[in-house]
């Protein structure tokens, strides 16, 4: 009853311009909106806490709904202005809901944050027009999974850092045999595939162009993978995004395209040993594409100054050890992914040379505001240049037509 | 001021809808309210908002700006989907109500005929009816998915038929399967219901004067279920032309396009592409196509419906 007299009274006095600074000193309730399972809450709560512990007057309260439900909420929420003080954000939906947050910029010119602390394609990708609107707390990019007893038995070596599509492929042609395969195909390989053989799916005024020669190309090594070497089962076009993850575990398939943030559940589910290699590199010098998530503070807060002062800690050092250690997450910031590298991925060959060697040769990750039309249309047409019912360039320039 | 109103009332010789509203219909619209404060706020007034939505440029995000008939102008002119989606709607609507109705009307016949048993037969087939359609279709989307129950079945007998989720036509074939296993048992009880209605006096007499149990089906009780047969039609074909669950889970539309359907294309724009003027403009050319088809069923009712049993 009496704090929440109190949170009524802070709230009407940020409300009044003028005298928000002052606000600051009442105590206040940030809300928190993240997605996760019920079993993640005790770990984000710890990191609600280091916000009290540091500013006794500031309390998270945090809101945890599951991934796919948080995509259908959030834009609800906005629209009837019920969102959090704190909102979640990963990098790939930015474009569609930049316009529900504010911009960070102003607040790290005068706060405490150090952009160098935290790893450059990441923030590039929680940031939209120029300007940033979140902190990452994870990054992380796509790279190829790798089942080590298969290569053992096969009398493979393992793939080098820099290894070029024909090595991934010849690997994959040895590795296929007695029913199982050598590649799992999944829709987003066909997004960061060809990205890191050198293609681009947009154009220089940041739309789509499927249809450039480079990006068929690129594109159509990849189904061939599939449609002509049969070196892969085909993906349904309402097949779940992690299929693969499923036949990797099972020893269906001895290698599979996937990021950092699965491979604490992908260890606890497997009974041999993972490897983990950049994504092939075609004629020229390699390039990845990485994802992440963070934090950022909601457009119509009230309470824009604490929240900014709470973002701070839970994108901080301490927080980022918490989950890092526990595997949640490969930290957004340099520092602290030795705690993911010696614990998480500890049992894992090569995490820690290979992430390095693939940050330090990272590219934009360039999207737009269709880019969920764009993944989703992917999903639904890429089967059929993988059965072979189309060839690869029928289906870019089907998916591009129906990209206004 | 009341009291005047009150007065006058009795004055002058009452208006019907007056009459109605006074005694037990304010008492009837008392024990209404519960239901019609629902219908109106989760029914009407959504539909009503939809109609404005659909002439908007409505992001979900953000305002909405008028832009007149151009969502309705983009679809039909424009959009390299709508005609694929419409074809495919209406070819799934076809073969799934004409399947429907002949497996169902044999069932409910072969049913009726029965000396034992009926009441098992009917609750077995009514099951599907009750069990979410989202599960069934979960559960056939494993039957067919490749490599799965179907595919070993079909190397088993040597017909070369695997994957037919990631085949073009054959998609379409496996979703009609589906809502067939889950929508065929509705129709069965409803028909079986109609047939037992049928006199035993007729089919005795016709036995009599000779006609054969050919005869008996075309020319006595198929006439006589008419208007249930009808009813089972009308609403059959409303609900295949808004399928939407099975494709959801068994395909995406997919490939291709092959399997994208109206009521699948307005999740697709308004809830994965946030173009909620856009998919509100498909849903009322659904909710046009669905009246106008209805309407249609409603005229050729008089060629073949009897309603004079």
């Amino acid at each position: 009853m009496k704090r929440s007299l109190i949170f009524v009274a802070a709230l009407a006095a940020s409300a009044l311009a003028g005298i928000g600074a002052r606000a600051q000193d009442a105590p206040v309730t940030l809300t928190w909106q993240m997605w996760g399972q019920p079993n993640d809450a005790e770990l984000w709560q710890q990191l609600a806490d280091l916000v009290t512990e540091q500013y006794p007057d500031i309390k998270v309260k945090l809101q945890l709904s599951g991934w796919a439900d948080y995509w259908t909420r959030l834009p609800v929420l906005a629209a009837s202005g019920e969102i959090a003080d704190i909102v979640s954000m990963q990098s790939m939906r930015l474009p569609n809901f930049y316009s529900i947050l504010a911009p960070l910029d102003d607040y790290v010119k005068s706060g405490d944050v150090k952009v160098a602390d935290f790893e450059t394609s990441i923030m590039s990708g929680l940031s939209q027009g120029g300007s940033l609107y979140a902190l990452p707390y994870d990054v992380g990019p796509w790279m190829v999974f790798y089942n080590r007893d298969k290569f053992a038995a096969a009398g493979l070596k393992e793939p080098a850092k820099d290894w070029t599509f024909d090595d991934f492929k010849a690997d994959a042609k040895a590795l296929t045999k007695d029913g199982t395969f050598g590649y799992g195909t999944q829709a987003f390989d066909f997004i960061a595939g060809p990205v890191a053989l050198g293609a681009d799916y947009f154009n220089d005024d940041n739309e789509f162009d499927l249809t450039n020669a480079g990006f068929v190309d690129a594109f159509g090594k990849y189904a061939d993978l599939t449609a002509e070497d049969k070196l892969s089962p085909v993906f349904a076009s309402a097949a779940d995004a992690s299929a693969a993850s499923g036949r990797f575990a099972s020893g269906n398939v001895a290698m599979y395209i996937d990021g950092p943030w699965s491979l604490i559940t992908g260890q606890a589910n497997v009974n041999f040993k993972i490897g983990v290699a950049p994504l092939p590199r075609g004629s020229g010098p390699s390039r990845f594409i990485t994802a992440g998530s963070g934090w950022g503070i909601s457009a119509t807060s009230q309470h824009k100054d604490a929240a900014f002062k709470a973002l701070q800690v839970l994108t901080g050092p301490k927080a980022a050890e918490i989950l890092g250690s526990a595997g949640r997450a490969l930290p957004a910031r340099l520092a602290q992914q030795t705690a993911w590298y010696d614990g998480a991925a500890k049992n894992v060959a090569g995490t820690r040379e290979t992430l390095e060697y693939m940050f330090a040769h990272t590219t934009p990750f360039r999207i737009n505001d269709k880019w969920n039309q764009f993944e989703n249309l992917v999903m639904q047409y890429v089967p059929l240049a993988l059965t072979g019912d189309s060839k690869p360039d029928v289906v870019l320039s089907d998916i591009q037509s129906q990209l206004p | 001021m009341m009291l005047g109103k009150h007065t006058d009332m009795i004055a002058r010789p009452r208006p019907r809808s007056r009459k109605w509203f006074r005694g037990e219909g304010w008492t009837a619209l008392f024990f209404l309210l519960p239901g019609l404060i629902g219908i109106v706020l989760f029914l009407v007034l959504p539909i009503l908002a939809s109609i404005v939505l659909s002439f908007t440029n409505w992001q979900l995000l953000g305002s909405a700006r008028f832009v007149g008939i151009s969502n309705y102008v983009r679809l039909i002119t424009t959009d390299p989907q709508f005609w694929t989606v419409l074809r495919n709607t209406l070819f799934f609507t076809v073969e799934y109500l004409v399947l429907n109705i002949i497996i169902s009307l044999g069932l409910a016949t072969w049913i009726s005929s029965l000396k034992i048993g009926q009441r098992w037969f009917r609750v077995i087939f009514f099951l599907p009816t009750f069990t979410p359609l989202i599960a069934v279709a979960m559960v056939w989307m494993l039957i067919f998915t490749s490599g799965g129950l179907f595919d070993s079945l079909m190397a088993s007998l040597s017909v070369p038929l695997a994957g037919v989720l990631n085949d073009r036509t054959l998609a379409m074939q496996a979703v009609v399967l589906t809502s067939i296993w889950a929508g065929v048992g509705y129709n069965t009880v409803l028909f079986n219901a109609a047939l037992d209605m049928v006199p035993a006096t007729y089919l005795e007499a016709a036995r009599i004067d000779g006609a054969t149990a050919w005869d008996r089906f075309w020319k006595i009780r198929l006439p006589l279920i008419s208007p249930t047969l009808f009813f089972g039609t009308v609403m059959t074909a409303i609900t295949s032309l808004q399928v939407f669950d099975q494709i959801y889970v068994m395909t995406k539309g997919g490939p291709g396009s092959s399997t994208a359907t109206l009521g699948y294309a307005i999740y697709q724009r308004g809830f994965q592409n946030f173009q909620m003027g856009y998919a509100s403009a498909i849903a009322w050319v659904m909710f046009a196509l669905i009246m106008a088809l209805t309407a249609l069923q409603f005229w050729f009712q008089r060629k073949w419906v009897h309603y004079d049993a």
